[in-house]
Formats: C-alpha cells, sequence, structure tokens
C-alpha cells in the first residue's frame, strides 16, 4: 500500500523523465523509431544469442585493444631491452617485441588486457563458426536472407585475417614463424607471387626492410576492425529490416515472429549475456596464460620451436600445408610451387563454395520461395549431411596441425599420423556425413518434436454439451494458456508477443 | 544430531524453484569453472624438482659392480663390454649418471625407448654403479666425461658467471627446435619422444648436452663451454620453477592448448549462459 506522498513522488519522477524524453524528442524526432524499435520481437530460443556472444566479443576486443595501442609500437627498428623480466636483459630485440614486453611487464593492467584480448579473439571467432552452423544446418540462409549470409562469410573471413594480422604483431619466435609461412604461401601465387611479398614486406628477403610491422598495425588496429564494423553493422541492418527467423512452433507462421520485445525484456537478457561474455573473456585473461611471448623470445631467422602452431582458426590452413602431398608441377619451364595448393586454392575453392551455398542450395533442393520459419536439420538430411561433412573436413585440417602434439601424447609416431589423417581428409567427411544423413532419417521416423505439438490437445465437446480436452498437454511455457484458465487453441499464438513479417 | 534434526535442517536449506531457477545459472558456470581449472592445473603438471644440496654420498665401487652385474650386465656385458646394448666403457660417469637418474635405466626390454621414470636405484646406488662405470673407462685409459658441474646463474652480467639472458638465448638457438621454447618436448620422426625439461634438475639438463642421449645430438665443449652449458640449464631451471606471470600455464603447449581451452571452456560456458538466458520468454 503505498502513501499518498509516496504517490505524489512516483508522478513526479515520472514526470521528470517525461519532459528530459520530451526535450530529446522535440530536437530529434526519435520517438517514433525508438517505440518501434523498443517492440522490436526477438525469438526465445537460444541458439539465436550465439551471434551476439560474438558480437560482444567484438565490443571488448574494440575496447582492450584500444589499450593495447596506447603502449603497442609498430616498428621493426632494434633496441636492448632492459628491464624486469630478467631472462630478456640485454637482448637485441625489435621494437615492437619490446614494447609487448613492456606492455606484458611494465604497463599497469597491460597482461590482463593482452591476454584478455587474446581469450576474446578465440571466443569471437568461435562465436561466428557456432553462429554460421546455426544459420547453415537450420537453412536460415535461404531467400530473403542470402545477402546476410554473404556478409557473415565475409565476417569470418575477415575475423580470421583480423586475428592471423593480431597474433604476428609482437614479432616473437612463435608469429614470426607464422609470418615466414605466409611469406612463402605469398610468394607461390604463380607470376606475381614474389612481387606480391615483395612489396608487402618491403625487400626481397624475409623479414623484408622492416617496412611490414607498421603496415600489418595498419591493417590490424585500422582497416580490419573498420571492415569488421561496417559488415557488422550492414549484418545487423538487414537482419533489422528482414526480421529474425524463428523455428517452427505453435502460432508460428511465415509472416509472423513471436518472441519478446526489445523493451524491457530481450534488453534484460542480452545485456546479462554481455556480462558473461566480458565474465569469461576477463576472467580467462586474469586467470590462465595465453600467448607468453616472453617464453618465445624475440624473431629471429635461424631460431626455431618445436610445437609453432598458429591459433585455432587458422589451424585448419596450417594442417592443410602439413597434409598436402610434396607433388610438384613444371610446365613450360616454370613450377608451380607447393604451398599454393594448399594455402591459397583449397582455401579458396572451400570458400567459394560457402559463399555460394544459398544458390546451390536453392538448385539442390529446387526451392527459391521465401522462407522465414527455419527447417529442422532432419527435415533436410542432404544439407545437414554436407554440412557435418565439411565440418569432418575442417576437424581433419585443424588437428593435423597438432600432429606432433597428438602424436606426444597418444604415442603415435608422426609419419603415421600425417598418413592417417590424409586418408582422414577423404574417409572422415565420407563416414560423418553418412552418418548424419542416417541420424537424420531416423529420427524423421521417430516420433514428432515436441515444439511441433499441438498445444492442450484436442478439445471435445460431449453429447451433454461439457467441454474437455484429449491428449496430453504440451509441456513447455506455451502451457500457460491452460494455466490462465484460456480456452487452448489448437494453432493460436503462444503467450508472448508477436508481430508480422 | 539426531537424524529429526537433520531432516529439518534439510527441509529448511530447500531452496523455493524461484530461488533454484535464479541460482542454477550461477551455479552451473561456477561448477563448470571449478571443474575447467581443476583440469588444467592439473594438466599443467606437477611442479619441477629442485636440486637437492646434500653432501655426497661415500661411494663403493664393490657395491657398484654388484648392482651393475645383477641388473645391467645381461645387456651391456661383462665389464661394459657392449652386447645387444652399447658398450660403456668410454661413456664415461655423465652418461650413467644422466640415465639412471632420470630412471632411463634399467629398461625392460632393449627395444624400448628410454623415457623418464622413477629412478629405479636409490642416490647411493647411483652413485656406486656410476663411480664403477666410471672406473672402467680409467681403467682402460679412456675416460669419458664427467658429470659437469652447473654454475648458479647471476643477476649481472660478469666473468665467468652465467646470466639468464645469455640461457635463454642459447636455449632458443639450440635447444628449442625440438624440447619447445617452454622446455615442454616434443615428438622427432620415426616416434621419437623429445621428454619435457621442467622436471629435469640442471646437473641432468648439462649431462643430456654433453651426453647427447640418442637420437639428441651431443654438445662437446667446443660448441657450447661449460660457462654456457650452465647458462642453459640455469635458463630451463629458472624457466619450470617460476611461476607464469600470466596465470595458469595449461601444459606450456602453445597455441593448441589455449585453442581448446577457448574453444571448449570460453565458448562452452557461453553456449550455457546463452542457453540459460535465451530461453525465457
Amino acid at each position: 500500500m503505498s502513501t499518498l506522498a509516496e504517490r505524489a513522488a512516483a508522478r513526479k519522477r515520472a514526470e521528470r523523465s517525461q519532459s528530459a524524453l520530451d526535450w530529446l524528442d522535440d530536437r530529434l524526432g526519435s520517438s517514433k523509431w525508438l517505440r518501434s524499435a523498443m517492440d522490436k520481437i526477438f525469438p526465445d530460443h537460444w541458439s539465436f544469442m550465439v551471434g551476439e556472444i560474438a558480437m560482444y566479443s567484438f565490443v571488448i576486443l574494440v575496447a582492450t585493444g584500444i589499450y593495447l595501442t596506447f603502449f603497442y609500437n609498430a616498428s621493426g627498428a632494434e633496441v636492448v631491452y632492459h628491464g624486469p623480466y630478467r631472462p630478456l636483459d640485454g637482448q637485441k630485440m625489435t621494437i615492437a617485441y619490446e614494447s609487448v614486453i613492456n606492455l606484458s611487464f611494465s604497463v599497469r593492467a597491460g597482461l590482463i588486457m593482452r591476454q584478455a584480448h587474446h581469450w576474446a579473439a578465440l571466443i569471437f571467432i568461435a562465436a561466428i563458426v557456432f553462429h554460421m552452423g546455426r544459420i547453415f544446418f537450420t537453412g536460415a540462409f535461404r531467400r530473403p536472407r542470402e545477402v546476410n549470409w554473404v556478409i557473415g562469410t565475409t565476417l569470418l573471413l575477415t575475423a580470421m585475417l583480423e586475428g592471423f594480422s593480431g597474433y604476428s604483431l609482437p614479432d616473437d619466435l612463435l608469429s614470426g614463424g607464422g609470418l615466414r609461412i605466409l611469406y612463402s604461401i605469398v610468394q607461390s601465387v604463380p607470376i606475381v607471387g614474389t612481387w606480391l611479398a615483395a612489396d608487402l614486406w618491403g625487400g626481397n628477403t624475409f623479414p623484408g626492410n622492416g617496412d611490414f610491422f607498421p603496415r600489418l598495425f595498419v591493417l590490424h588496429e585500422f582497416v580490419l576492425p573498420l571492415t569488421l564494423a561496417g559488415l557488422l553493422g550492414a549484418h545487423l541492418a538487414v537482419l533489422w529490416r528482414q526480421k529474425h527467423t524463428d523455428f517452427p512452433g505453435p502460432g508460428k507462421t511465415e509472416h509472423n515472429i513471436v518472441g519478446s520485445r526489445l523493451w524491457p525484456q530481450y534488453f534484460v537478457k542480452t545485456n546479462a549475456l554481455l556480462l558473461f561474455v566480458a565474465g569469461v573473456v576477463f576472467g580467462l585473461g586474469g586467470l590462465v596464460q595465453i600467448n607468453p611471448v616472453w617464453v618465445y623470445g624475440p624473431y629471429e631467422a635461424a631460431r626455431a620451436s618445436s610445437g609453432t602452431q598458429p591459433d585455432w582458426y587458422i589451424g585448419w590452413l596450417d594442417g592443410a600445408l602439413r597434409l598436402w602431398p610434396h607433388w610438384e608441377f613444371r610446365s613450360f619451364g616454370h613450377e608451380i610451387p607447393n604451398p599454393f595448393f594448399p594455402g591459397i586454392l583449397i582455401p579458396g575453392i572451400l570458400f567459394a563454395v560457402i559463399y555460394a551455398w544459398p544458390w546451390l542450395d536453392k538448385r539442390i533442393y529446387r526451392d527459391y520461395g521465401e522462407h522465414n520459419l527455419l527447417d529442422r536439420p532432419r527435415d533436410k538430411p542432404l544439407r545437414t549431411a554436407l554440412g557435418v561433412a565439411a565440418l569432418a573436413f575442417f576437424v581433419d585440417l585443424t588437428l593435423a596441425s597438432a600432429t606432433d602434439l597428438i602424436g606426444n601424447a597418444l604415442g603415435v609416431p608422426f609419419e603415421t599420423l600425417i598418413e592417417l589423417m590424409q586418408y582422414g581428409t577423404f574417409v572422415a567427411p565420407i563416414v560423418a556425413g553418412v552418418v548424419a544423413f542416417r541420424v537424420c532419417v531416423r529420427l524423421q521416423r521417430g516420433q514428432v518434436h515436441p515444439i511441433q505439438r499441438p498445444v492442450g490437445g484436442i478439445m471435445v465437446r460431449d453429447a451433454r454439451g461439457g467441454y474437455h480436452t484429449v491428449g496430453a498437454a504440451h509441456d513447455g511455457h506455451e502451457a500457460s494458456a491452460e494455466e490462465h484458465g484460456l480456452e487452448p487453441a489448437g494453432a493460436g499464438p503462444p503467450a508472448g508477443a508477436s508481430e508480422a513479417h | 544430531m539426531k537424524p529429526g534434526q537433520w531432516s529439518s535442517w534439510l527441509s529448511r536449506a530447500r531452496l523455493s524453484p524461484e530461488r533454484r531457477r535464479l541460482l542454477a545459472g550461477p551455479t552451473a558456470v561456477v561448477g563448470l569453472s571449478v571443474v575447467a581449472f581443476s583440469v588444467l592445473l592439473w594438466a599443467s603438471g606437477a611442479p619441477a624438482q629442485t636440486q637437492a644440496a646434500s653432501a655426497p654420498p661415500a661411494v663403493d665401487i664393490a657395491v657398484g659392480e654388484a648392482l651393475y652385474n645383477a641388473h645391467c650386465e645381461s645387456c651391456h656385458g661383462a665389464g661394459g663390454v657392449g652386447g645387444v646394448a652399447p658398450q660403456l666403457v668410454q661413456v664415461g660417469a655423465a652418461a650413467a649418471d644422466f640415465y639412471l637418474s632420470t630412471g632411463r635405466m634399467p629398461l625392460d626390454s632393449v627395444h624400448d625407448q628410454p623415457t623418464p621414470h622413477t629412478p629405479y636405484f636409490s642416490k647411493a646406488q647411483i652413485a656406486d654403479i656410476v663411480a664403477y662405470i666410471n672406473a672402467l673407462g680409467v681403467e682402460h685409459g679412456t675416460p669419458g666425461p664427467g658429470i659437469p658441474s652447473v654454475t648458479p646463474a647471476c643477476a649481472e652480467a660478469t666473468a665467468g658467471c652465467p646470466t639468464l639472458s645469455q640461457g635463454q638465448q642459447l636455449y632458443l638457438m639450440n635447444c628449442a627446435q625440438c624440447h619447445d621454447a617452454s622446455g615442454s618436448g616434443g615428438e622427432l620422426s620415426h616416434g621419437y619422444v623429445v621428454p619435457s625439461l621442467r622436471s629435469a634438475t640442471p646437473t641432468q639438463v648439462a649431462e643430456a648436452a654433453r651426453v647427447g642421449p640418442r637420437p639428441m645430438p651431443s654438445f662437446g665443449p667446443g660448441q657450447l663451454s661449460n660457462e654456457q652449458l650452465s647458462a642453459i640449464a640455469d635458463y630451463v631451471h629458472y624457466l619450470s620453477t617460476t611461476p607464469d606471470p600470466g596465470g595458469l600455464g595449461i601444459a606450456h603447449f602453445g597455441p593448441v592448448p589455449e585453442g581448446f581451452v577457448g574453444v571448449i571452456f570460453g565458448l562452452g560456458v557461453l553456449l550455457v549462459a546463452a542457453r540459460l538466458i535465451g530461453n525465457r520468454g
């Protein structure tokens, strides 16, 4: 029970906030847009939030990245380090490497920011891949969403480039090895390769004349993040315009969208997720060591470390290099260098197929119509099988990047593993695809998915005029219709907000 | 406490469904974190042994000979002349001490690859066998390399005193290509195991460099001076005994375990979080 005074105070507060909003509205005229935006519907299924994990990782990457740019110095010039880390004291290194060591040991909060930045990058791309899998397996890329599939694939590629460029910035022994491999792959491009490598690195030998690090830095903290931000904006704008897809279910049609409004329900949900992402990223950044560049030491061409691997999302490219047979192609007195095939041709073909998938899918299923309701993966066994096969292929290549560690852990010789995984590039996709196909068919024959069961059974009117329901109530939050004593209707909208497509 | 009291305590501790729903998320995350971190802690390996600075025990060559005849002779031959296994007349004390103190010898079968184990003999017994094998070389006029002594690293670079900085440079140039920059080991071709150095003592590191246990090359005094060898051993000791500045070391294997933790643990926890948040209307 509120007193008169309390009620008056509440009214006053409401008036004050109203007048502040009116002030804004008079000047910007934004209330109409804001009102429709606040009413925007987001479907209540967790898998739709995975893209947001990627988005919030990106936000954290930008925030921590800005902090890091204050201290990183992209210069290939040589200095002698004198600082708190004793094993490096008195060693010659590039200014780039020295600035990362200082960032880690001499800058307040530098190490946790660096580690959180790196962990966020690993999670960023993992979330993109998971999100992409959801889009693929549920057919969310179908008309009218082909554009967002293309933007999303470009986002993945840009994120991989961004990740690799960031991994390379410290100029330590680990990343130097990665750049040395990239240099050779660039050189292996037929006809233009050597010129391209010389232009990028500045000079005809690796690591060039020192021009490369400033260039890499501009790419990493300016060009690629802006590209990512622009693509992300476009991705979200298209999503906003086209609205979400949703799984088929009671009250859901091709022309409506059912779920929570942006304000206030979804706002709370999405911010809770942001806090989770920040918690995990900074928790890992503070507790688990990542990329200890002080252990690898400064890059020197004569040195190498075993166990040199790229970050996980580049692993499949490294694996392709390891698995590709030592074939040589010569014609007209010219050789196409071996790394060109696994390093450029194979990834190029794979990503071309990924880009073209919405159109390939249309041809396979002869389905050119619009779809706002999603497929269940089991209902499109061929697509699901192909997707699982592709994943198996990527997993095989990624594992191939860790052959030395796996061999050591399992006690299997390195050569045996390489040979197994070479066969694996053919066998793993076929086996995984066939298994996925059969599982889909089996599931189809099985029970109806709970989400497709009608709500509340069937209403029956008996001879005396009474009503009762036949069949089990649908378990899930839609059952609230019954709890509230409402008439359960077979295809009526469930409790929750909805809007038209 | 009587059974009745227990049950009343339990019923008071029971949470209401709303409370349980509220607590489900944090509990899941905390639980998962505890599980993951205990796995990581376990995976990051046991702390390295520190070198015990004890007075050298009095050695008895006769006891060493008896132990040799009982445990080594069947493969290495009477008097160390060799048999199915290599001769030991010229190998010297460094090799004998290295193989015995790291538990590489005795082997179960000559076809096995010698890998680090808990030593089979006690410290005193090892000293006796080492003395016997060393005496074999002296007898034949072909003494092998003795056990190298490792000078501890100094903070400042002065003459005759190795520094960690020198150690890291020499380690990265000579050792990291097989043993990994972090000393966690790896694998060579044909299934040869490259052992982790993180539990080796500085003396064992120096012995291995001088001896070159197959397939490792041996580094004689012409390649690495005693001071340089000390610097390497000191740096390896520093690597394995200094806490990691960044937190848990996750096995010190670089990007592979890092990717595993990032994708499986990092994204995994966030997927659980999304599942807990996402389906609520």
